[in-house]
């Protein structure tokens, strides 16, 4: 029985480092490597363990799909292919494989340099991986072998992101990666058309959240950055190099224009300038105002936000910095932070998730007091603001896709697994599909019926045509025919064509009947009498006696026979082809009848 | 634990057993378990359950389970599992009952919470913690745990059901230690209940006919195997051994890849392997019973092992080789591989069983060259190693996937239709191929390795992945060719090859595709560092266009591929490469471009790789004493510092404070050197000579650049410039011991520069610094503390269990405002 596995190794009822393997059709995928950022040790990376058992990863795994940037989906990436020896192919979008070393640079060195990490991958290690990467264009249908087949679909969220479609033969699954229903200033809605999949792997981060509308928390945003300055105050905005943080740039540049505000907003580290050549470079991945007015207007141009200069920040008066990285662990940020920090007038406003250890985290949960290095503490006074801008699909945006693309299960990755339960419900009420959220190591196994596709003869066709009936899309017709496998494809032929392409012989069908007739007179004689009876009978068949007494009426063969305990009944034995079936059942019923007595 | 810690600990116990605080973070606990653990680990865990009382009050909610969410639960039954590890804390626990509670039938295990499967792995976790002296076996015998560890094999999920296989090693294992000390029964009939118990288990699962539950006992055996070397193992397998065997007289041959495991692992064990217990017989057996792609794994293992016999050896090289004797059939060529004449093998491999399909056939291909060239380096692989006809091998495999091979037969047909155009098993042959560079083969097969790499490197149809396999094959080759007697020059035919490959090299230098560039100047800049000083390869070098080309790659729009470029330019640049002076008028003047161009890159590229290559080629410049270097060092340091100080990337900053070492090495002698051309200040030196050794580093602004460094945010950076000075001081050491007390108007602002500095403040350039306050400031710094201090990684305070601790509780009462997010 065919079937459809899904174990995710990571992904299955929480969030971080995902990573989910899918044998279908007979090929094994593993959709996103990613890591988890909240641990330093082994624990980051998905356990694949798992995998190297079942043999070399190279010759179990048949591809790699990356579906975006963001490490907690790529950052295993080069441990897998470069330490662990995976030497497959890899699948993402060309902006997930320019961006993604930038990422992994950045958090390489964080990892190696300033935590003092052993056995991590080095920059020679992220470039060989990437050299592995086949990059794809949205909607275009890639062969990765013979059978199976990959085509990536918009899917919002970041700069590059895409959902995938993995099929083999008639059977498919999708895997939607993360996903934003809505479009934000710089990117646009996900979209996947009713391609109808066995299986769609969805993330379910908002499982049970309808979110308010993002207009709200950008005036909320601007609002607070806003009265910061006022106070003349410092506004630190901790990002990660690309993303959000390029979304929130558009924010202040589009306000700061239009309130005709004087105070200078800067970028760290010189990523405005490689943010700008990616998001020029990959323009048709922004959402459509953005690629309208590129042509008067780069968008990601700015004219306020300048380039920033570790000098800076100590300039008297209000400004506003962005600064890697977006967790406040190490660098520039951290730096800035712990200069502002004691300024009441100061505000720091983090638009995204911290994991435990950094100060971010820390800050977010309310500490006022950090032990810094060396034991030294730092006091916050500043303002401490935390708003999410993560784009992901809420539940509304979740179901919104399901009806898209029609699938006929579900899978829930991507999120916690109260939520999920809850979703799953909904999802298992409105669309009537099964609904599965799998742990991390369990396995979900759907059995698949798929379709063979079949190819008709032009002679059968040919011959259909013949007989006055035209083609109507909306009728569907039976049509008889031979079916043959030859070559791996199935066709449906003629039954002639069939022996002659397979070179067999037509095989004889015959039906036959025994009847008692009672006469007395020898075999020869009631032959005869048969041979007479049918002939009146019978006229405008063809009825002859042969020599061998039998008689034939068409194809049906009459002989008769002693019987060999009754001297005085005689046994006919009735024999005909399955075309002649209908003269054959009359047949035997007319000389079930007995003879005539005048028949001679 | 630190009293710190331990004030939190009550709030933080509480916080875990309400169920309306829900944490937030999974990465929490685990880490809390960490601190358990080592806290455990070095200590006694019966005091830390009397200190710290609030840690039993927290396992009792465990006793309603249906309260808690599993991950806490799971948190619980592993925290006690650390805790009871130790006796005494076990009986402690045992006396409160709380044990038979957590991981009896009372507890989880037959409530809802069960069904979570982070609840079953937490029960296993706790248990295998657990387990570690009599009391706990015990425990386990009268509690009924073993039973539903048995049914946890075949749990839903497989980190579960793998931890549940473990869990018995362990078990048996541990129940074992008592007996085994003396000699072990013969009988397992005689082994502790506990083991008996867990033996009979494994015999009933042998014998079932479910795969999978054949697979479950075979996993169990092969971690044991592989983990417990005591003698008891091998009763263990005399016993087991014809149960093992008789799968083999199944068909098909069920959970074949666990037994190739368990049968290795046996193999390999020291007590199992010398004695044989008719394992030779076995592995034999299944050599011949298993399907091709099954057996290869197997071969290879037993090729691999330190002793085996020789007749199993050959049996296993011949199952290793047959596909490729299968291939060299196909193309109606001698194999001459071992096992292939005659029939000598148990199962010679048709052409049939290899050409079922073309993903069996590519699986089995490519699994078999990585097998080879996994096997190759080893000191055990068979010898003689038939390094003509596995060449041979390789390069028909090559030419049936380019199709340049022209089959005769009609085996030989289907490859070709199988391997046309396919990349998996071009690369995997590319790969063997370069490692068949290690040893020799005929001349005429030397020629035509070299001619299938040229095809592939000229070839239009190769993928940038193969394209990179096909370089560093050629590299392989290219290094291990032989010298001609003569000496000097490239072996003729490697040197002719390379005449060839030059013109091809231009157009992979024009690739639309970056890898393929990146991939072509990482060749050729390996080249040049290996052949750059032969005649023969300088003249066709320079004839062809690489170096112009290379030059123009120093502006690819891709990052990756101007890094390799500015690597491979200055590579031709050391080895005299670089493009002639296009103005005879002008020597140099080319070179000096470079330098100009590099110093551009190094100011103006936007991204980090190409910066930190020009950093690299400059500091190997300076090492190696460049000509354009040499010629006004001091200008060329001055230059480059004033650049890489300003640099936005720490790693170009700390490859600067490394050209900076390099530079003051050169001038004032290694740590420890005796070179007597170096202008080290001798251990009395007048003053003015120690000012005079250190002025050309003032004019460098080198220490303006090394002291900002010190203080530099990112913590490598600081590291280098610590180090940087540390060296600095030792070599001006006795000249401040004659100084006395370090004062005057220079050192006070040099010393309130630091301060402002070491606060965050970057602003105010230092200016021209006199060499005896920069002395003077260096014996005030306190260097080595500031060395420890860094040496500390800086996440050393944030990932601290009070930290842990702190953010645990801060968390607690705000989750409900930032819980759904992630990036």
């Amino acid at each position: 029985m065919p079937e459809i596995r899904v174990t995710p190794l990571g992904a299955g009822q929480d969030v971080g480092r995902s990573c989910i393997l899918v044998s279908i059709g007979g090929k094994n995928v593993m959709l996103d490597c990613g890591m988890h950022m909240g641990f330093n040790d082994d624990r980051r990376f998905p356990d694949f363990s798992y995998i190297t058992r079942n043999g070399r990863l190279t010759d179990f795994l048949d591809c790699v799909i990356i579906s975006h940037f963001h490490l907690d989906h790529c950052g295993a990436l080069p441990y897998f292919s470069e330490m662990v020896g995976y030497d497959g192919p890899i699948y993402m979008t060309h902006p997930t494989q320019a961006i993604c070393p930038i990422l992994l640079e950045d958090y390489r060195k964080i990892a190696v340099d300033k935590k003092g990490e052993a056995n991590f991958f080095t920059s020679q290690m992220i470039k060989d991986c990437m050299k592995k990467v086949v990059a794809v264009h949205l909607h275009q249908t890639v062969q990765v072998d013979d059978e199976l087949e990959i085509k990536a679909y918009y899917a919002g969220h970041v700069l590059g992101a895409a959902m995938f479609q993995i099929k083999v033969g008639s059977e498919s699954v999708v895997y939607t990666g993360d996903y934003n229903m809505t479009p934000d200033r710089h990117l646009g809605a996900a979209w996947i058309d009713k391609c109808r999949p066995n299986l769609l792997i969805t993330e379910s981060t908002y499982a049970t959240t309808i979110r308010d509308s993002k207009r709200c928390r950008e005036r909320d945003f601007l609002k607070k950055v806003h009265e910061a300055v006022e106070r003349g105050g410092k506004v630190l905005i901790p990002v990660f190099a690309l993303g959000r943080a390029q979304e929130l740039c558009i924010l202040l540049e589009t306000f700061w224009e239009r309130m005709n505000l004087k105070a200078p907003i800067y970028f760290s580290t010189g990523l405005t300038e490689k943010a700008n050549h990616y998001y020029k470079l990959f323009i048709t991945w922004t959402n459509q105002k953005i690629r309208k007015t590129f042509v008067q207007r780069n968008m990601f141009e700015f004219k306020h936000i300048k380039a920033f200069d570790r000098a800076f920040a100590d300039n008297p008066g209000p400004m506003v910095v962005f600064a890697t990285p977006g967790m406040l662990h190490a660098g520039q940020s951290l730096q800035i932070f712990r200069k502002w920090a004691g300024n009441e007038k100061n505000m720091v406003i983090m638009p995204g998730y911290c994991v435990q250890g950094t100060v971010g985290h820390k800050i977010l949960s309310g500490q006022r007091k950090l032990e810094m290095e060396g034991r030294q503490v730092l006091e916050v006074k500043m303002q401490v603001e935390y708003m999410s801008f993560s784009a992901h699909a809420d539940a509304k945006g979740i179901m919104q896709l399901v009806g898209q693309a029609e699938p006929e299960n579900v899978l829930l990755v991507h999120g916690e697994a109260k939520k999920m339960e809850f979703l799953k419900q909904k999802i298992e009420q409105e669309f009537r599909v099964n609904c599965y959220m799998p742990a991390n190591g369990e396995t979900v196994t759907l059995p698949t019926s798929p379709s063979i596709p079949v190819g008709i003869s032009l002679g059968l066709l040919k011959r259909e045509m013949a007989q006055g009936l035209l083609p109507d899309a909306k009728k569907p017709r039976l049509l008889h025919g031979t079916l043959i496998m030859k070559d791996s494809n199935f066709r449906l032929v003629s039954s002639e064509q069939a022996l002659k392409e397979l070179g067999l012989a037509e095989h004889q069908l015959r039906f036959t009947c025994r009847v008692h007739l009672h006469d007395p007179r020898k075999e020869q004689e009631t032959a005869l009498r048969v041979y007479s009876h049918l002939k009146s009978v019978l006229k405008d068949h063809c009825v002859q006696h042969l020599p061998d007494g039998s008689v034939t009426v068409e194809s049906i063969l009459i002989q008769a026979a002693a019987h060999s305990e009754d001297p005085g009944t005689k046994v006919l034995l009735v024999s005909w082809t399955y075309q002649d079936e209908e003269l054959g059942s009359y047949l035997t019923s007319l000389l079930k009848k007995g003879l005539p007595q005048g028949a001679t | 634990m630190d009293p710190e810690c331990s004030q939190l600990l009550p709030a933080l116990c509480a916080v875990l057993a309400d169920p309306r605080q829900p944490v937030a973070d999974d990465t929490c606990l685990e880490k809390l378990l960490d601190w358990f653990k080592t806290i455990a680990d070095a200590g006694s865990s019966l005091l830390l359950l009397q200190e710290n009382p609030c840690l039993v009050t927290l396992l009792c909610p465990v006793l309603k389970p249906q309260d808690l969410s599993p991950r806490v639960l799971a948190f619980l039954l592993r925290l006690a599992g650390i805790l009871a590890a130790q006796e005494d804390c076990f009986q402690h626990l045992q006396q409160g009952d709380l044990l038979p509670r957590l991981f009896g039938e009372a507890g989880p295990l037959g409530g809802a919470a069960w069904t979570a499967p982070t609840v079953r792995s937490g029960w296993i976790q706790g248990l295998c913690s657990l387990t570690q002296h009599p009391s706990a076996l015990c425990f386990l015998a009268h509690s009924g745990a073993v039973d539903t560890i048995f049914s946890l094999q075949g749990d839903s999920s497989l980190f579960v059901a793998s931890a549940a296989g473990q869990l018995l090693v362990h078990i048996l294992g541990l129940s074992m230690q008592a007996p085994a000390e003396g000699h072990p029964s013969l009988q397992p009939a005689h082994w502790p209940a506990c083991a008996q118990k867990i033996v009979g288990h494994i015999e009933e699962s042998l014998r079932a006919t479910a795969t999978p539950q054949v697979t479950q006992a075979l996993n169990v055996l092969t971690t044991m195997f592989s983990h417990c070397h005591d003698p008891w193992t091998q009763v263990l397998w005399v016993h087991l051994s014809p149960l093992v065997a008789c799968l083999l007289e199944k068909d098909p041959v069920p959970a074949a890849h666990s037994l190739v495991d368990l049968l290795l692992s046996v193999a390999r064990s020291p007590v199992l392997s010398s004695s044989s217990c008719g394992l030779w017989d076995t592995l034999a057996q299944t050599l011949s019973r298993l399907r091709a792609s099954q057996a290869g794994p197997l071969a290879l293992g037993i090729l691999k092992l330190q002793e085996c016999p020789k007749a199993l050896r050959a049996q296993a090289f011949a199952v290793l080789l047959q596909p490729l004797t299968c291939v060299l059939e196909a193309t109606t060529q001698a194999p001459g591989l071992p096992g292939s004449v005659g029939g000598t093998a148990d199962a010679p491999l048709t052409a049939g069983m290899l050409l079922p399909s073309k993903a069996a056939c590519v699986g089995l291909l490519c699994q078999t060259l990585a097998h080879l060239e996994l096997l190759q380096p080893l000191p055990q692989r068979p010898s003689p190693w038939p390094w003509a006809p596995l060449l041979s091998a390789a390069v028909t495999i090559l030419r049936l996937c380019n199709g340049s091979a022209t089959p005769t037969s009609d085996t030989g047909t289907h490859l070709c239709a199988f391997l046309a155009g396919c990349v998996r098993v071009q690369r995997a042959a590319l790969d063997f191929l370069g490692t068949l560079s290690q040893g020799t083969g005929p001349q005429e097969l030397v020629t035509q390795v070299f001619a299938i790499l040229l095809e592939y490197l000229t070839s239009p149809d190769s993928s940038p992945t193969v394209l990179k396999k096909a370089f560093q094959a050629t590299l392989q080759w290219l290094q291990s060719s032989p010298k001609p007697s003569g000496g000097g020059d490239l072996e003729p035919h490697a040197q002719l090859f390379l005449r060839e490959l030059l013109p091809v090299l231009p157009k992979r230098l024009c690739s639309p595709c970056w890898d393929v560039r990146d991939s072509g100047l990482e060749f050729l800049t390996q080249t040049v560092r290996r052949w750059g000083g032969q005649a023969g390869f300088r003249h066709a070098l320079l004839a062809s266009e690489v170096p112009e080309l290379t030059e123009q790659l120093l502006r690819d729009p891709e990052s990756y591929v101007r890094a390799s470029a500015v690597a491979a330019m200055g590579q031709l640049s050391s080895r005299g490469l670089h493009i002639i002076p296009a103005s005879p008028g002008h020597p140099g003047a080319q070179q000096k471009s470079l330098l100009e161009e590099l110093l551009h890159i190094l100011s103006t590229d936007s991204e980090g790789f190409p910066r930190r290559a020009v950093m690299q080629v400059f500091t190997q410049w300076l090492r190696d004493s460049h000509a354009d270097v040499a010629a006004d060092t001091e200008h060329f340091v001055a230059r480059v510092l004033r650049v890489a100080s300003q640099d936005l990337d720490w790693e170009v900053r700390a490859q600067g404070l490394e050209l900076a070492l390099v530079f003051l090495e050169q001038t004032l002698g290694q740590p420890s050197s005796s070179c007597p051309y170096a202008m080290t200040p001798p251990a009395a030196a007048p003053p003015s000579l120690v000012a005079q050794a250190l002025q050309p580093f003032c004019r460098v602004q080198l220490f303006d650049f090394a002291f900002r460094a010190l203080f530099d945010c990112d913590r490598p950076v600081a590291q280098k410039s610590c180090d940087l000075l540390l060296f600095l001081r030792a070599k001006t050491a006795s000249y401040s011991d004659q100084q006395g007390s370090s004062s005057g108007p220079d050192v006070a602002s040099l010393e309130a520069a630091l301060q402002r500095w070491q606060a965050g403040d970057q602003g105010q350039p230092l200016g021209d610094l006199e060499p005896e306050a920069v002395v003077a400031v260096l014996r005030s710094l306190d260097l080595e503390g500031l060395r420890g201090a860094l040496a500390e990684s800086s996440d050393h305070a944030e990932q601290s269990p009070l930290s842990l601790l702190q953010d645990m509780l801060a968390t607690a009462g705000i989750l409900g405002e930032n819980e759904a997010d992630c990036y």
